[in-house]
């Protein structure tokens, strides 16, 4: 449903791409890729390891350039996005292993979403004495773990620091949340919490959120739409309710023998 | 999987391949320059046993006199001095010299080359020279002054610190830079809140140790007549006052001692 959301025309896709294309070396890790989000969809990111998924968040994050295809974000051409504030302002990622820097204090590492907006200068006084510590305040309180702030971060537990990543993206506040398995380590009741927190980042705003996992009950309650990569083609686009058994199991099968690996130049 | 397997222990058995026949190499040299050596004529000292055994007797006690430890503490304070200024000199230059080197701050792959080529250069020419070689050059220059003695300290220790420091800042890993730099980060504000925090630790450690070796070149700078420990060193020796030269190099292994036991207070109130 949300396939079809009210949206004035006028308003550009958050994410439009159109052949989008990466390899490493001999490994083809995205083919042709051809997708476009909505302003208010999240959408879900299947399949097996190696399927691409990462490639796709990476390319969309502006961290790794395509081969070939373009790609747009809120109708601007993602070559012409400027690294640094402009393309923070847009974009912002949870990586899976949150790559924090373990060294600094927890203030630190979140007020680390807004380096994008602060000048050199000022980035070097917050690391004496924290500009914006309110903003860092706000966002660790809102998943309860503020009275961590000014620990080091290395002493923290798995999940507090998958906090502080989060905690990081919200200050950073960009337009396009991305997170790369989010919940692959977690147990489903934190599961279920991750998840509503970023579902709820983007939640009433123009944005979108793009996420990897495979748990279908859980994509099926976050999101409004699922899309199935395996060898780094695209195997189904269906809004999230439609996705069921069947469809998942020929997506992770292993033994499936689909033309894709026919085209596919690692065999 | 089998290839990569494969390929590193070829690689692995050529570098032991390599590794014997440097070896092997180095073996004969040896053996050839023991054989050109005239054994007839008094390799070793005749005397020097006798000697030897006077130095070594000389320990038991030390001179321990009120007067001699007053003055093996106000050189042990001028070792240090020159030592400190040295290394901070050092630090001070080899700090951004070694940012430069790593490369990591320029934006495009051309002027990243330049300043690395110009940079290292630079550093391997401070740091191949000798420090009492320097000094002997300053002392020239500027006369017998402490400033001779500091610039000599810090001009190559600032190469080893520059190139040591450019090394920390590459090897940092990769990820928690990635997740800076799609917060928005630039290369400097990457510099500070990744790279610098996660090197602090070697960082300090290295220069500590470094410290360490300037106290050792301070010391031995009486080579050119600067006062300090050697100073000392030099004059009771000329004396044949061994207990006093033994009572001075304790002095100077306290001190190596202490920095040790300062580096470890730091780097363990750094980890927790």
């Amino acid at each position: 449903m949300s396939r079809l959301p009210e949206v004035p025309d006028a308003d550009p896709p958050v994410v439009q791409a159109k052949g989008l294309s990466k390899s490493y070396g001999q490994l083809l890790a995205l083919s042709e890729l051809d997708l476009t989000v909505l302003p208010g969809e999240r959408v879900a990111v299947a399949g097996p390891s190696g399927s691409g998924k990462t490639t796709l968040l990476y390319l969309l994050a502006g961290l790794i350039q395509p081969d070939g295809g373009e790609l747009s974000l809120m109708g601007r051409d993602m070559s012409r996005i400027r690294p640094g504030r402009e393309l923070s302002e847009l974009v912002g990622i949870i990586h899976q292993q949150f790559n924090l820097v373990p060294h600094l204090p927890v203030v630190h590492n979140v007020l680390a979403g807004r380096l994008g907006q602060w000048g050199t200068l000022r980035s070097l006084f917050s690391l004496v004495s924290p500009r914006d510590r309110e903003l860092a305040q706000n966002a660790l309180e809102r998943l309860g773990i503020n009275e961590k702030i000014n620990e080091r971060t290395l002493r923290l537990s798995g999940g507090e620091q998958q906090r502080v990543a989060i905690a990081r993206l919200i200050v950073q506040d960009p337009r396009i949340v991305l997170a790369d398995e989010p919940v692959s380590s977690l147990d489903p009741a934190r599961a279920n919490e991750i998840l509503q927190i970023l579902t709820g980042l983007t939640g009433d705003s123009a944005g979108a959120l793009v996420a990897s996992l495979h748990a279908p009950d859980l994509i099926r309650k976050y999101f409004t739409r699922v899309i199935g990569l395996r060898e780094g083609v695209l195997q189904f686009d269906l809004p999230a309710e439609r996705l069921d058994g069947p469809v998942l199991e020929a997506l992770y099968d292993l033994d499936r023998n689909g033309s894709n690996q026919v085209e596919s130049p690692i065999f | 999987m089998i290839w990569t397997e494969t390929g590193r222990t070829r690689s692995k058995a050529r570098f032991f391949e390599n590794r014997r026949l440097l070896s092997l190499v180095l073996a004969g040299v040896l053996v050839w320059s023991l054989a050109s050596v005239d054994w007839g004529a008094g390799v070793v000292h005749t005397g020097g046993g006798g000697a030897l055994k006077d130095f070594v007797l000389a320990l038991f006690p030390p001179e321990l006199s009120p007067h001699f430890l007053r003055l093996a503490l106000i050189a042990s304070w001028q070792t240090v001095a020159y030592a400190v200024a040295g290394i901070t000199l050092s630090v001070i230059i080899g700090l951004p010299l070694g940012v430069v080197a790593s490369g990591t701050l320029a934006e495009t792959s051309r002027s990243r080359i330049a300043a690395i080529t110009i940079v290292r250069f630079l550093l391997a020419a401070m740091r191949s020279v000798h420090e009492l070689v320097w000094a002997v050059l300053f002392v020239a220059a500027f006369g017998l002054s402490s400033l001779a003695v500091i610039l000599a300290i810090a001009i190559p220790y600032a190469g080893i610190l520059g190139r040591i420091y450019s090394e920390l800042l590459i090897d940092v890993p990769e990820e928690p830079l990635r997740a800076l730099r799609s917060a928005g980060a630039s290369p400097t504000r990457v510099l500070l809140y990744g790279r610098f925090p996660i090197m602090l630790g070697d960082l300090l450690s290295y220069s500590f140790y470094r410290f360490e070796c300037a106290i050792r070149a301070a010391a031995i700078m009486s080579f050119v007549g600067i006062r300090g420990l050697g100073y000392e060193i030099q004059l009771s020796l000329n004396d044949l006052l061994f207990s006093e030269v033994w009572t001075l190099l304790l002095f100077l292994v306290a001190l190596v001692l202490l920095v040790d036991y300062w580096s470890t207070r730091v780097r363990r109130s750094l980890a927790s």
